[in-house]
């Protein structure tokens, strides 16, 4: 189990939340090509180490927020508000 | 905005264990309505509750900081219009009556906090839930809003979900209160034993 800080609720079960994956720059659709698109979609880093992610708060207060966490040891930082 | 009669999603009376320590009842006609308001205007000044607090008004209605910027405001049956009176709609701000969407049930008593927390993920003790706290949370794996609404002086919490997890949702709690000597009625079990 991993506890997550939500910046509202404080500390959740992460079953409470939702890990809504990596933060990634959107490319402008207007002028994204083919696989700048496809990248933005379909491929992420999935380092083994700190990433930057949002979660959603789904069963407290229903915001997004963003935190860095450790992938190989679940350790997590610096929480804020999306 | 009229009042129609309220059919509750739960047919059974409250359910006590035989030392009153703990009591299931179905609450599910108390009138809800629900204010989103941004910060700054009149309706938050009014409602006056902060996200995670309550406080009761002089008409005996709750208004509970269900979220940032989203309030619940609980009171007897019957009163939608009279609470959604109260509210100021000036600027960017919606007043809805969700009585007959939401399901409601009360449970009470010494032991509610640890029948509750059998099936609820928060630590429901005194230092995190005092009482007045507002608070969402999964309870039987149902997503819902409760409240501490502390009654005479024991320990007393609003569950507040979706109408159609409403009967799963008072077994679910009346479940969870066995141990303290609750009967389940025959038909409700949720294990086959």
């Amino acid at each position: 189990m991993i506890i997550v800080p939500c910046p509202n609720c404080g500390p959740r079960n992460s079953g409470d939340l939702q890990n809504c994956g990596e933060n990634i720059s959107r490319p402008d659709p207007s002028t994204a090509s083919l696989v700048e698109w496809r990248e933005y979609l379909y491929m992420r880093e999935n380092p083994a180490g700190w990433v930057t992610e949002t979660w959603y708060c789904r069963g407290g207060c229903r915001r997004y927020f963003t935190i860095q966490r450790n992938t190989v040891t679940n350790e997590i930082r610096g929480q804020e508000a999306s | 905005m009229s009042e129609i009669t309220f059919k509750s999603p739960v047919d059974v009376g409250p359910l006590t264990s035989p030392d009153g320590s703990v009591t299931v009842a179905d609450a599910a006609s108390t009138t809800k309505v629900q204010v989103r308001a941004g910060a700054g205007t009149a309706a938050a000044a009014a409602l006056d509750v902060s996200y995670g607090s309550s406080r009761r008004r002089a008409d005996d209605a709750l208004v509970c900081g269900t979220r940032p910027d989203e309030w619940t405001i609980y009171g007897t049956p019957g009163q939608a219009a009279a609470i959604s009176a109260t509210v100021p709609t000036d600027g960017f701000v919606t007043v809805i009556d969700i009585t007959h969407g939401r399901a409601m049930l009360r449970i009470s008593g010494s032991n509610a906090s640890a029948s509750l927390n059998k099936i609820c993920n928060l630590d429901l003790g005194e230092e995190l839930t005092p009482n007045g706290a507002v608070f969402s949370a999964s309870v039987g794996n149902v997503g819902c809003d409760l409240v501490r609404d502390d009654q005479n002086g024991q320990t007393s919490f609003l569950i507040a979900c979706e109408r159609s997890f409403g009967k799963f949702l008072f077994i679910a709690v009346a479940d969870a209160c066995t141990e303290f000597g609750v009967q389940i009625p025959a038909g409700w079990e949720l294990h086959g034993h």
